[in-house]
């Protein structure tokens, strides 16, 4: 979408300076760097708790890293402080490039599923009531859930939830696609089928994809770029197939689901 | 100590808190649409416990008043106590107390729900002032719900409070009227629709700020509810007093 902090093609999409966040005396994000291209599909796995969704959260400013630096296309979003009014319209305006898919979907509860994918695009976009009905259609379509758009979020399943939450993250056509767990609770067809939508997405708008997940048929489908946490350090991240052939032994553990390795069961 | 220092931050956060609403109300965006709703929704919630509470009054102060009055002779000047009584006090107060049971607890829940199931975040994330979307519409809802329930009460309280003076207790019909129009000046409706609002604004800006404010899980979010209830109508019942007794002094 056209938005006024546009910056040139070759800045990074996004890029972690050494960041770290603790909450007490639990380091969850240690020293973190690294840097995602715009237009790639970058595949964040690790273990619970080990900080991703923290991760997520400090890229969109929901969360202030307690040291580092958090470039979204080359601007810093650690820096802006959400309770200052300057700095917040500086936010929202970076927000507005992202789409965020939640782990539980975080659909709004009294809207119906038609409303909850509209939402953003009435709010944030100038297209006509029969304009957001057109794309809200396609975009549910797209996900399976055509046939609930009159439905509200209490009335569907978990998947279905989470389908639609994909709609929604996708509504505006965002710059960037945030995606906590996007397979969980999905069957693996409907997994598989998430799956091509986002290869789909990002062939055809360009959209850079970065998502938290635990499944790692997934992360072998649609990754370009890997990445793994464990106990709040990044243990490797790379390009895909480069750290496929790396082999190193967290990930290696995760791929075949030992008990035994470097990532501990707390 | 500690204690001391918490109820300090907390009321601190809590004046910034009305700054950022009283800031979000005035400047755009203001989410029209979502207030109307929330006032539609509030309405509907608030019109039956809301009468249910105060037609009883009216009856009461009949049915004791005319008792008391008898020992003067002057039962056909009931409908003055019974006008003044439910116009200034009466109807305001609970009227408002029923909103904050009714609205403040169910403002309270909702922000608390949405805030544990990540919905504030999500509007945060869509570039959308979690204050500015759902505290300031409950807020607004709120500050003219309630005073126009208070319209709702004064002629339901009114109404009751005749029913036991005129066909029940043999009040003549006419001097009801007369006394109770002589007595009720424009004030005393002015005044019950102002402490309405303010009651109301009260129970929006408790309930937003503690609804936000949540803790984690489904229990914190009864909680907050439940603290909403009890804390606005503390204040409600305080501040009536003391605005009425201020109303007097100035003689009003």
């Amino acid at each position: 979408m056209a938005d006024p902090t546009s910056t040139p093609d070759d800045t990074p999409a996004v890029v972690l300076d050494n960041v770290s966040k603790s909450f007490g005396d639990h380091t969850v994000l240690d020293g973190v760097s690294l840097t995602i291209q715009r237009g790639s599909i970058a595949v964040m796995l690790g273990p619970s708790g080990t900080g991703k969704s923290v991760l997520l959260r400090c890229l969109v400013g929901l969360l202030q890293p307690d040291r580092g630096r958090v470039l979204v296309f080359g601007e810093d979003v650690a820096a802006l402080d959400e309770k200052r009014a300057a700095d917040r319209k500086r936010l929202f305006a970076i927000r507005r490039r992202f789409g965020m898919l939640f782990q539980d979907g975080a659909l709004f509860d009294d809207m119906t599923v038609f409303d909850n994918v509209a939402f953003p695009m009435r709010l944030h976009t100038q297209l006509s009531e029969q304009a957001i009905h057109e794309k809200v259609s396609d975009r549910l379509a797209r996900v399976g859930v055509a046939h609930a758009e009159q439905k509200f979020p209490s009335e569907l399943s978990g998947g279905m939830r989470k389908r639609v939450a994909f709609a929604r993250a996708i509504a505006i056509d965002p710059d960037i696609v945030l995606c906590d767990e996007p397979s969980s609770g999905l069957d693996p067809v409907m997994s598989a089928t998430l799956d091509e939508l986002i290869l789909e997405l990002h062939r055809t708008l360009g959209m850079t994809f970065i998502i938290i997940s635990h499944d790692t048929a997934e992360a072998r489908k649609v990754a370009d770029t890997i990445g793994m946490l464990a106990n709040g350090k990044l243990v490797t991240f790379g390009p895909a197939e480069q750290v496929f052939a790396e082999n190193h032994p967290a990930l290696e553990q995760f791929f075949t689901r030992a008990t035994v390795g470097p990532i501990k069961v707390v | 100590m500690d204690k001391l220092l918490r109820s300090l931050h907390t009321l601190g956060a809590l004046v910034m808190f009305i700054g950022q609403v009283a800031r979000s109300a005035v400047t755009p965006p203001v989410y029209l649409g979502e207030t109307l709703r929330m006032m539609n929704v509030l309405a509907k919630r608030c019109v039956i416990p809301v009468s249910l509470a105060v037609a009883p009054v009216g009856a009461v102060i009949s049915l004791q008043g005319i008792s008391i009055f008898k020992l003067f002779g002057a039962e056909r000047m009931l409908s003055s106590f019974l006008g003044t009584a439910i116009f200034r006090e009466y109807s305001p107060a609970l009227a408002s107390v029923m909103v904050a049971a009714q609205a403040g607890s169910s403002i309270a829940a909702r922000i608390g729900t949405m805030k544990v199931r990540g919905q504030i975040d999500a509007l945060a994330v869509m570039s959308v002032d979690p204050v500015r979307y759902v505290v300031v519409p409950g807020v607004l809802a709120c500050v003219i719900v309630a005073p126009l329930l208070s319209v709702l009460t004064n002629l339901l309280g009114v109404f009751s409070g005749w029913v036991f003076a005129v066909p029940i207790g043999g009040i003549d019909h006419g001097a009801f009227m007369e006394h109770l129009t002589a007595q009720i000046t424009p004030a005393d409706l002015w005044i019950g629709l102002g402490k309405c609002s303010l009651f109301g604004l009260g129970v929006g800006l408790i309930a937003g700020y503690l609804g936000l404010n949540v803790g984690k899980g489904a229990a914190d979010v009864g909680k907050a509810a439940n603290d909403t209830v009890v804390s606005t109508i503390v204040l409600i019942l305080l501040v009536d007093y003391a605005v009425s007794m201020a109303l007097l002094g100035a003689g009003l």
